[in-house]
């Protein structure tokens, strides 16, 4: 075999820098074959190699080591390819070459903390008997010595480490003698400070304080990584000596202490000795006497700092003091979720662990994220809040032992547990791994290849025989993570099933009470409710119960995102009930989980389509597949309703097959609308063209019921209005119309005046009377004709020549504003081609008047008077209010009727098109135009989200937070910016309506 | 229930308190109070006490009246003047819808979010005002239509027997006693005018502070036969009250205004703070000054600042430099000196701070300092220089303050638009009303 080869085999990355390391003089007489064996062992060879001739030419002595067979050389072999930082180490420091020596064991124990915290002392000249042990050495000597015995004890332990059978298995073990070995080095520091302070201060008064070093996080849980920040809060106690003279040597302790491990020096610090989760953060005193501590614990504390508390342990110092704290805190950290804010401050907590990763490590985190270590921490943590009040078996404080104790009292699944433990337990030893090489503070994936090929091999253990490739290992660690995000909701939901449905579960048992906990702190406001949808879903033996016990734990955690869980859950629980049996719905939520996912969303977020699923449970089919949620065109829904018209003669069971059809599309929209299928552009239009096809169809009908036996005399034609005109309706908007009628060749105008009288009388009639059976939760469509001429007291219906008439005698601008939305929406074409000829002139006038323009602007601002209701805020008015829609129609209508006839693009009936085509003609500025469009798109966005979280219609901004929540989040702003979306739309508004009033009004 | 309502609630018991007054301030600062029993004291802590809300100016939307005053148990205090037996108290409130956030409408969360803003800048904001106010015989007016001074003293003038004296040592213990420390006291320019300086403290409290001052000030006249007034010029002829205010900025415990061996020792957080405040007081003056009045004591002469300018130590310009000793760089700060005594401290400092901080955002550049004095210039030379001047009535204020989106922001829009809705109002009314001066002046000859 080449040498080439040979390499490529054993690992090597880059072969030319290898090979002119292997011919370098430290390696000159090695037994080539024991040396390819050894770098065989390495994670990265390439590392391994070069500190190999490094360290040689340092301590030639290794040279025998190196070729003395792996059964020696292992443990060497293993450092050098998994860690720089510790080879320089050895090479800084020739007097510990030895560790080298060390054996390997497949099953390594932990050192000893006692040891640990003797040899430190001693290696700064500290007695580890003594009561308050003090250093023999101070300042840099000392801080040299204290860190370069820590160092090797964490070399000793990489060793352990790397050869250990299992890394996960030995996992927590590395954990806790990483955490004992900082505790011995504050111990150590401590010593070294107590003898500087002491060289200042009286040596009696300084020894007279008690201090201790309370650790706090991963440090205090024992179960701290290779290289993180320690996290501490100081206790001290000195009985005989007034509070500010304690405080200020316990300062000078805690800052010698904090100086000793991290100050730069000839040996490089350790790490950060962080003390800001002390009361008060960093703005706080830095040692507290344990009453001061209590003090502020009860005053003041916040629900997070309570749960930092969960992992507080004594680590360095008076262990008695730290006792005596310990004792007195820990009644506050399990009483933390009775507190007020509890829920919230979890909610916030979870959105912490799960939003915020900045852009450039996307994809490379390992602790944050979903599926990361901190999701894992924060299910734990948070089961144990909830549940260790009243279970004192819980109260541990390290991730692995409480998922242990969690599994053991029942509250979460056995096998869940495992997997979990697992989980966690295989991304720590990534994290330890990556940390190892250059002893950096990472929590990301590297991204070369040779870095990740490494990982790989490092993280796999001595057991795992084949080089695993970087693909592996990345699709490993993704697998991972999305098995701990599932694992998320069965562990939190599952075991409520089964206390729930009063199985006689295999491992879990949840009393009722602990149950009910669970889901307030999920954010269940009626827990007592929920149970019992959950029982009623739940129970019995059906397939469709066996399935929902399968299903539930992952709903209830998407009903939980939700702005009302509850209500998602009782109608989950009444479509449920409605479709239990059929076969699709089952099969849709079992296979399709982003259905399952849209169900949960719309049913805890919107009461008009939860209605409208409630009695047309069918539709909840169309989740599964966007294609069924693509709005039906117009013709598709005419071609539906001719097909059932000619089925159907009698004129109730067509009208009714007519309006189910309006209230089935109504849904399909609302349905796309929440999937974010649709803009805001997309429902009106779709709106727009379900109501023109029942106005359709029931024209027809109602001209079937007038003719009778006889003969058609008139031809009818419906004209949209107003914003239907525009088709930028909302949900349940009523249509503005006008009609036209003309009589039939031959037929008396009178005959026909009156026919055309009844069909449209009987049109209105037909979509809004009662059926029986009822249509239940129907929207139903009134037809508006206010908008006619003479108003009110005009005529309903008039002839072509009628209208023709009136528009060149009477016609006023505000009808002429009207018509500039006029869009034929029913009945004959060519009837319909002639009105739109006609009104052509009327609307798009060859000049407008300055009288007129004067004319416009003050019904505007007598508009603006009178229309808004009584009381009503005019900035939360969302269709007349200041900037409001209103505004932005009037003022593109004004320019339309201003310059229509001379631009055919500002022709149109849609006021976003026509708002573009002004833009486009330099009649409005583009920012000012843009601005317009914002704000008329917020407020037609804000109705529609009004009706749709409440099943109402409102045309304010909602005032009470949690409508204005859930509105919020339809706009589609983030969970909890309630307040945001108010600030947003007041100031949009505010500013649009300075648009207006300098182009409408043309104030300056 | 934590320690601190404990406390208020011994309190109460062991001295025999019989009132307990809730107090918060509306949109143009005026302090608004509710009385309680001690005995609803534990439920106003618990749930807040419900209170109609639209009767007081700006704070609720009109369909949604029911407001809650949740009190602030640190802020608790009992009101020496009256009295040892039955003894009263107050606590500060913050204002809450009925879902219980906190109301985008209350002028002391408008000052909240604004420090919340500095904080998340690293600073933490301290001012320090010196309020100046005119002691009265009575609130009747003089024979010639003038209020009538307690006395005729001048700066630092020290009147034998004067009432002002006796009335200041008074008032001092008696703020000493609610716990606002006075730095200052002396005898004003104009006849029966007071100043009081009090120590600097972060700007939340100060604004309380000011609010607690202005009704010790005005308890205190009252005690004494007289009668204090905060107006802004209640004398044609005298000089108007002026609540300059010192304002400076900490990162940690670190004065971020000072640098040393830099001009006048500022630092560039400095410069762009003032820059910040000169290039949008114009916008923000309905709020410093909100008043008709306010606008006499601009444009009156004597002391009061009205053109945009800064300069070291000079007592024309509107942002004033002070000296400090040498050393002192921990008291370095700047001198804000347009807001008068009536003007709403919690608007008025979220404003200023809010100005400053965009300034320090925008990294603005600071003019030159002026080193006249800028009242003895032509007006010609003023433009010349750049020293554009304020807002001339409140109704350039408000046409001003209705563009500025800095004040939208800075006040929230609620808040912003009842506050201009008010001055509208105030406006509106004085325009209709037919003045002494047109009197005078045409009545006799037309």
């Amino acid at each position: 075999m080449s040498l080439q080869r040979q390499l490529i085999a054993i690992g090597f990355g880059d072969l030319d820098k290898s090979t002119r390391f292997l011919a370098a003089p430290e390696l000159a007489g090695l037994d080539e074959d024991r040396l390819f064996e050894g770098l065989a062992l390495a994670a990265n060879p390439d590392l391994a190699l070069q500190s190999l001739v490094r360290l040689i030419e340092k301590h030639p002595a290794l040279h025998e080591l190196a070729g003395a067979g792996t059964e020696r050389s292992e443990p060497m072999f293993r450092l050098l390819g998994a860690s720089e930082a510790l080879a320089e180490f050895l090479m800084r420091h020739p007097q510990h070459i030895e560790v080298l020596a060390q054996r390997g064991t497949p099953e390594p124990r932990g050192a000893d903390p006692a040891e640990l915290r003797a040899s430190l002392l001693r290696s700064v000249g500290a007695d580890p008997a003594a009561r308050r042990p003090v250093a023999a050495a101070t300042g840099p000597e000392a801080y040299a010595a204290l860190r370069t015995q820590y160092r090797r004890h964490l070399t000793e332990l990489a060793i352990k480490d790397l050869c250990a059978a299992s890394p996960v298995d030995f996992l927590p073990t590395a954990a806790a003698e990483l955490a004992d070995l900082a505790g011995a080095a504050l111990e150590a520091a401590l010593a070294v400070s107590r003898a500087e302070l002491a060289a200042k201060e009286d040596p009696e008064t300084v020894q007279s304080v008690r201090f201790t070093v309370i650790g706090m996080g991963k440090c205090g849980a024992r179960e701290l990584n290779y290289i993180s920040d320690v996290d501490v809060i100081y206790v001290i106690e000195a009985p005989g000596l007034e509070e500010a003279t304690a405080v200020r040597l316990g300062s000078a302790l805690a800052t010698g202490l904090s100086r000793a491990i991290s100050a730069p020096g000839r040996e490089p610090g350790l790490w950060e000795v962080d003390a800001n989760l002390r009361p008060e953060g960093k703005d706080g005193p830095l040692v507290r006497t344990l009453e001061s501590h209590l003090t502020y614990y009860k005053r003041w504390a916040a629900s997070w700092e309570f749960q930092a508390l969960l992992k507080a342990r004594t680590v360095a110092g008076d262990a008695e003091l730290g006792a005596r704290y310990e004792t007195a805190v820990a009644p506050m950290i399990w009483s933390s979720s009775e507190r007020e804010g509890f829920v919230e401050s979890v909610q916030a907590m979870r959105r912490r662990v799960t939003d915020y990763i900045p852009p450039n490590e996307e994809g490379r985190q390992i602790k944050l994220g979903v599926g990361g270590l901190r999701d894992v921490e924060f299910t734990v943590q948070l089961l144990q809040l909830v549940h260790a009040k009243a279970d004192e078996s819980l109260r541990c404080r390290d991730t692995t032992s409480a998922i242990a104790a969690l599994s053991g009292q029942g509250y979460i699944g056995r096998s869940d547990a495992q997997e979990l433990d697992r989980a966690y337990r295989y991304l720590r030893v990534l994290e330890h791994r990556i940390q190892l090489v250059q002893m950096r503070r990472t929590h990301l994936m590297p991204v070369a290849e040779t870095a990740l090929r490494a990982l790989a091999k490092s993280s796999a253990g001595p057991m795992s025989a084949a080089r695993p490739s970087a693909e592996a290992l990345l699709e490993n660690w993704q697998r991972t993570k999305r098995r701990v995000r599932e694992l998320h909701e069965s562990i939190f939901y599952r075991p409520l099933l089964n206390t729930a449905a009063h199985l006689s579960a295999e491992d879990v048992k949840l009393t009722p009470e602990a149950a009910q906990g669970r889901l307030a702190a999920l954010g269940y406001r009626d827990p007592q409710g929920a149970i019992r949808h959950i029982e009623a879903l739940t129970g019995g033996v059906s397939r469709r119960a066996a399935l929902q016990r399968q299903l539930l734990p992952i709903l209830l955690g998407w009903l939980a995102d939700g702005v009302d869980p509850d209500a998602g859950l009782l109608g989950f629980r009444r479509i449920s009930e409605a479709l239990g049996t059929t076969h699709w719905y089952l099969g849709m939520l079992r296979d399709s989980k982003a259905a399952a996912e849209r169900l949960c969303h719309v049913l805890s977020s919107s009461r008009l389509i939860t209605d409208l699923l409630e009695v047309s449970p069918e539709a909840t089919a169309w989740l599964g597949t966007d294609k069924d949620l693509t709005p039906l065109k117009f013709e598709a829904q005419w071609q539906e309703i001719r097909s059932k018209m000619s089925r159907h003669e009698n004129p109730e069971a067509a009208m009714r097959l007519i309006r189910l059809i309006r209230r089935r599309e109504t849904l399909r929209i609302a349905i796309a609308d929440s999937s974010g299928l649709l803009d805001q552009d997309a429902v009106g239009a779709a709106l727009a063209d379900a109501d023109q096809a029942a106005i359709l169809g029931a024209l027809h009908v109602a001209e079937n019921i007038v003719r009778g036996d006889g003969e058609l005399l008139a031809e009818v034609l419906v004209v949209a209005m107003g914003r239907q005109g525009g088709r930028e309706i909302g949900y349940g908007s009523d249509a503005d119309v006008l009609y036209v009628y003309r009589a039939k060749a031959g037929a008396e105008d009178t005959d026909a005046r009156r026919q055309a009288e009844q069909i449209v009388a009987r049109l209105s009639v037909l979509l809004t009377q009662p059926l029986k059976p009822a249509i239940l939760n129907e929207r139903v469509l009134t037809l508006d004709a206010d908008l006619r001429p003479e108003g009110k007291s005009g005529a309903m219906v008039r002839s072509l020549d009628s209208y023709r008439e009136y528009y060149q005698r009477w016609s006023l601008v505000w009808e002429a504003q009207a018509l500039l939305r006029a869009r034929p929406i029913a009945g004959s074409n060519e009837l319909a081609e002639d009105f739109i000829r006609l009104i052509e002139p009327v609307r798009y006038p060859e000049h407008l008047e300055d009288k007129d323009v004067r004319e416009v602007r003050r019904i505007k601002a007598r508009v603006e008077a009178e229309r808004l209701p009584r009381g009503a805020d005019p900035a939360r008015h969302l269709k007349l209010g200041r900037g409001a829609i209103s505004d932005v129609e009037w003022l593109v209508q004004l320019l339309q009727l201003q310059h229509g006839r001379r631009h055919e693009e500002l022709r149109t009936t849609s006021t976003v098109a026509a708002l573009h085509a002004c833009a486009g003609l330099g009649l409005i500025d583009r920012a000012d135009a843009e601005l317009l469009l914002e704000a008329w798109h917020l407020a037609s966005r804000i109705r529609s989200a009004n009706v749709i979280w409440s099943g109402k219609s409102s045309d304010l901004l909602p005032a009470k937070r949690r409508d204005l929540e859930a509105v919020a989040r339809w706009c589609g702003y983030q969970p909890g910016q309630a307040a945001v979306i108010e600030e947003d739309y007041l100031r949009l508004t505010r500013r649009s309506r300075g648009v207006f009033e300098r182009l409408f009004y043309g104030h300056a | 229930m934590d320690r601190q309502q404990e406390f208020v609630l011994r309190t109460i018991e062991e001295r025999d308190v019989r009132f307990v007054r809730l107090w918060f301030t509306d949109v143009v600062g005026s302090l608004k109070s509710v009385a309680l029993a001690p005995a609803e004291v534990e439920g106003a802590f618990e749930e807040g006490l419900g209170f109609d809300g639209s009767s007081i100016e700006g704070l609720a939307r009109v369909f949604e009246s029911d407001m809650l005053a949740q009190p602030d148990p640190s802020t608790f205090q009992i009101l020496p003047w009256r009295g040892e037996t039955e003894q009263t108290s107050r606590m500060f409130c913050d204002v809450l819808t009925p879902d219980g956030q906190p109301s985008a409408a209350d002028p002391r969360n408008v000052l909240k979010r604004a420090l919340a803003k500095a904080a998340d800048m690293g600073f933490t904001c301290y001012t320090h005002p010196e309020i100046e106010f005119y002691l009265l015989k009575s609130t009747e007016l003089g024979p010639d239509g003038a209020p009538v001074p307690v006395d005729e003293g001048g700066y630092f003038d020290h009147v034998p027997g004067g009432v002002a004296q006796d009335f200041r040592r008074t008032a001092v213990t008696m703020l000493e006693s609610v716990g606002i420390s006075v730095e200052f006291s002396h005898h004003e320019a104009g006849p029966g005018q007071n100043e009081i300086d009090l120590r600097y403290a972060d700007a939340l409290q100060t604004a309380d502070n000011i609010m607690t001052f202005r009704t010790v000030i005005k308890e205190v006249a009252l005690m004494q036969g007289t009668y204090a007034t905060f107006m802004p010029k209640p004398f044609t002829a005298h000089p108007g009250s002026g609540m300059h205010t010192h304002f400076s900025l900490f990162e940690g415990d670190t004065n971020a205004f000072y640098e040393a061996g830099a001009e006048f020792q500022l630092s560039k957080t400095a410069k762009q703070f003032i820059a910040g405040i000169l290039r949008h007081a114009p916008e923000f003056t309905a709020v410093t000054n909100q008043f008709v009045n306010s606008y006499k004591r601009l444009w009156g002469g004597g002391e009061a600042p009205s053109y945009l300018s800064w300069g070291h130590n000079n007592r024309s310009a509107l942002v004033r430099v002070p000296l400090y000793k040498p050393g002192k760089g921990q008291s370095a700060r700047i001198e804000y000196r347009g807001i008068d005594s009536a003007a709403n401290p919690y608007l008025a400092y979220a404003v200023l701070l809010g100005a400053g901080l965009k300034g320090i955002e925008e990294g603005y550049d600071l003019p030159s300092a002026a080193e006249e004095d800028i009242w003895s210039l032509t007006s010609a030379e003023r433009r010349a220089m750049g020293h554009d001047p304020l807002p001339s009535s409140l109704h350039d204020a408000i046409r001003i303050m209705e563009d500025s989106d800095l004040m939208a922001e800075i006040l929230g829009e609620q808040v912003f638009e009842h506050f201009l809705r008010n001055k509208r109002q105030e406006w509106q009314d004085y325009r209709l009303e037919v003045t002494p001066f047109e009197l005078q002046r045409h009545f006799g000859i037309l």
